[in-house]
């Protein structure tokens, strides 16, 4: 199955990894160092995970997962983030978030996490 | 105890002199009166001497002997009365006198009682009676008249010494108290000049009014309370930055998450695909975790950097240099509050004179009050740009935040003066205030309530005066310099 991951972070390395890492999963994954490109892409494009960090210049991780709850109800939205702080997850949670990764992230975990949403989403499609 | 003493020696003084004229006055007076006594009992006397002399004429005219019986009632009455005013006659004369004066009296009694005994024309008897009448009378006259010249000398004496003492007390307390205040008044000033460079923050000992009495015992307070003035800024300094060193810690803590979090993801990679990485991916991944530890040794400097306590060590630098690497230190702070900010920095500005260190710590301090004063949405402009023609440098610190009540302008340097409850995150405006104060510069305030506040930071360009000066660290030289620029 040719899952699309997304990944939006402006650390480059994080992009690289995960994008080594996961496409040994047979994920198909394209990398973006900020939001604005990458909301454009999905516009063009299905995504059926989009991993986005928290705290970023210009558009943030928040507006990011509100737009795809918006306009890509389908798609899931996991948060990776510097900050460790209870508010700011709290806030994604209501915002509907799948899962929130305070960084230094484990990239096992968020292998598995990706895998649950999926099945989630083959259950409900 | 010294001025004390001093104090009491001098009214001591004062008051025996007081004493002194008094008494001698008071003697004068009793002489006076004593004199005037004698003259008054004197006119009594010959007063009698000269009706028994008249009486005296009278025998020699009529040779009645009843006239020579009054005649002795009136030496008896005079007897009588120089026994009952003996003392006082004394007193004025002395005993010598006294005694002529009697002698002359009785020698005249037996020349009357001899007559009173004889036949009425014995020219030898009228003879010797003229004689003692006269030599009485003359002896009374000379001491009255002398008692009477020496009344008048001592009232002359004592009208004399009364004037002088006068003069003399006056110009001795004058002098006294002058020279006593003179020396209190020289204290006090020093004193004055000395709490007055306190307050203005300059923590110097005087030197030169070190008397070993009350005032000296004042300035050596003074000192040792300046030193320990000077102490508690250095600690309040201290205590500041590490206020701020917490906001600051947590930003850096961020910060570091990145790189490590980079460190990991490449770790775990490496980990879990080695076998499927090539050997120069591999050696790339190195790199780059190499790459990020520089990054966290960076960030961690900048943090130690920070919270040294430094002395002032000036050199020449670029004001836009050093507010870029403020900008490093509170970026993390400036994004997370959700403002924006806006860069205005002049190029080709000239170079300033500075503590790069303690400059940071004024514009993080002036940040971090920005933004604490602003909400989400806020906007931050800082700006540099030459001033006066190129002599001096400004930077703006604008924001649009809740902005300062025009009555608490003018306290906002003070010393442990604030509007928030000491959540205190930089060094606190007066800390800042001496900072700039110290490199000849100067540091104001605009603000609006609801619209924001601008804090400018002037400092003046480097000069080739600081190259020469430039062994030495004093910043004070520049104060100087700069105060006598203007």
């Amino acid at each position: 199955m040719g899952y699309r991951i997304m990944v939006i972070d402006d650390e480059k390395i994080v992009g690289d990894m995960a994008k080594l890492s996961l496409e040994q999963e047979g994920y198909e994954v394209e990398t973006f160092l900020n939001a604005e490109p990458a909301l454009a892409r999905l516009k063009e494009e299905k995504f059926h995970v989009v991993v986005t960090d928290y705290k970023m210049k210009g558009i943030d991780g928040m507006e990011v997962l509100r737009t795809v709850k918006r306009d890509y109800p389908d798609t899931t939205v996991i948060m990776i983030t510097a900050f460790a702080n209870l508010d700011a997850a709290i806030e994604a949670l209501r915002g509907d978030v799948h899962d929130f990764f305070p960084k230094p992230v484990k990239i096992k975990e968020l292998k598995s996490s990706i895998r649950r949403a999926l099945i989630k989403e083959n259950a409900v499609a | 105890m010294k001025i004390e003493k001093k104090l009491i020696i001098s009214s001591v003084i004062n008051a025996a002199f007081i004493v002194l004229v008094g008494i001698v006055g008071f003697q004068y007076m009793n002489l006076v009166l004593t004199k005037l006594r004698f003259v008054e009992i004197a006119d009594d006397l010959n007063a009698s001497f000269l009706e028994m002399r008249l009486s005296e004429k009278n025998y020699f005219l009529f040779h009645n002997k009843e006239t020579l019986v009054e005649i002795q009632n009136k030496i008896e009455q005079t007897r009588k009365t120089l026994k009952i005013e003996g003392n006082d006659i004394v007193r004025a004369i002395g005993v010598s006198d006294l005694r002529g004066l009697e002698m002359r009296l009785t020698t005249y009694e037996t020349a009357i009682i001899l007559a009173q005994g004889r036949a009425p024309q014995d020219p030898a008897l009228e003879s010797s009676i003229r004689t003692a009448g006269r030599s009485l009378k003359e002896y009374s006259d000379s001491i009255t008249q002398l008692e009477r010249r020496r009344v008048n000398e001592i009232i002359l004496g004592s009208k004399r010494f009364m004037l002088y003492s006068f003069w003399a007390i006056l110009i001795l307390s004058l002098l006294i108290s002058h020279y006593i205040s003179q020396k209190i008044v020289r204290s006090l000033r020093g004193i004055e000049a000395m709490t007055k460079s306190i307050s203005g923050g300059n923590f110097n000992r005087i030197e030169g009014l070190q008397t070993k009495d009350e005032l000296g015992a004042v300035v050596s307070a003074i000192n040792s309370m300046s030193e320990e003035l000077a102490h508690r800024e250095e600690q309040i300094i201290q205590s500041k930055k590490l206020a701020s060193l917490g906001i600051l810690t947590a930003g850096v803590a961020h910060e570091i998450t990145n790189p490590l979090n980079n460190i990991s993801m490449i770790a775990q990679t490496y980990d879990e695909m080695y076998d499927k990485l090539e050997e120069q991916d591999r050696k790339s991944f190195m790199q780059r975790v190499e790459a990020e530890t520089e990054r966290i040794r960076k960030i961690v400097k900048n943090l130690l950097d920070f919270s040294k306590p430094k002395e002032a060590h000036p050199r020449e630098a670029d004001i836009n240099t050093v507010i870029q690497k403020t900008l490093m230190l509170v970026q993390n702070m400036i994004d997370v509050s959700g403002i924006e900010t806006s860069l205005q920095l002049h190029t080709d500005l000239p170079h300033v004179f500075v503590d790069e260190h303690q400059i940071e710590q004024v514009l993080v301090n002036l940040i971090t009050n920005a933004v604490q004063a602003m909400s989400e949405g806020g906007w931050l402009v800082i700006s540099s740009r030459s001033h006066n023609h190129g002599e001096s440098v400004e930077i703006g610190v604008c924001d649009t935040g809740k902005g300062i009540p025009p009555e608490f302008v003018p306290h906002i340097f003070d010393p442990f003066f604030s509007t928030k409850g000491d959540g205190g995150t930089g060094l606190g405006l007066s800390v800042s205030y001496g900072i700039i104060k110290n490199h000849g510069g100067e540091i104001r305030v605009e603000s609006k309530v609801g619209v924001g506040t601008t804090f400018t930071v002037e400092l003046p360009k480097y000069s080739h005066q600081d190259r020469v000066n430039n062994g030495s660290e004093s910043l004070s030289d520049r104060t100087q310099l700069n105060k006598e620029l203007v």
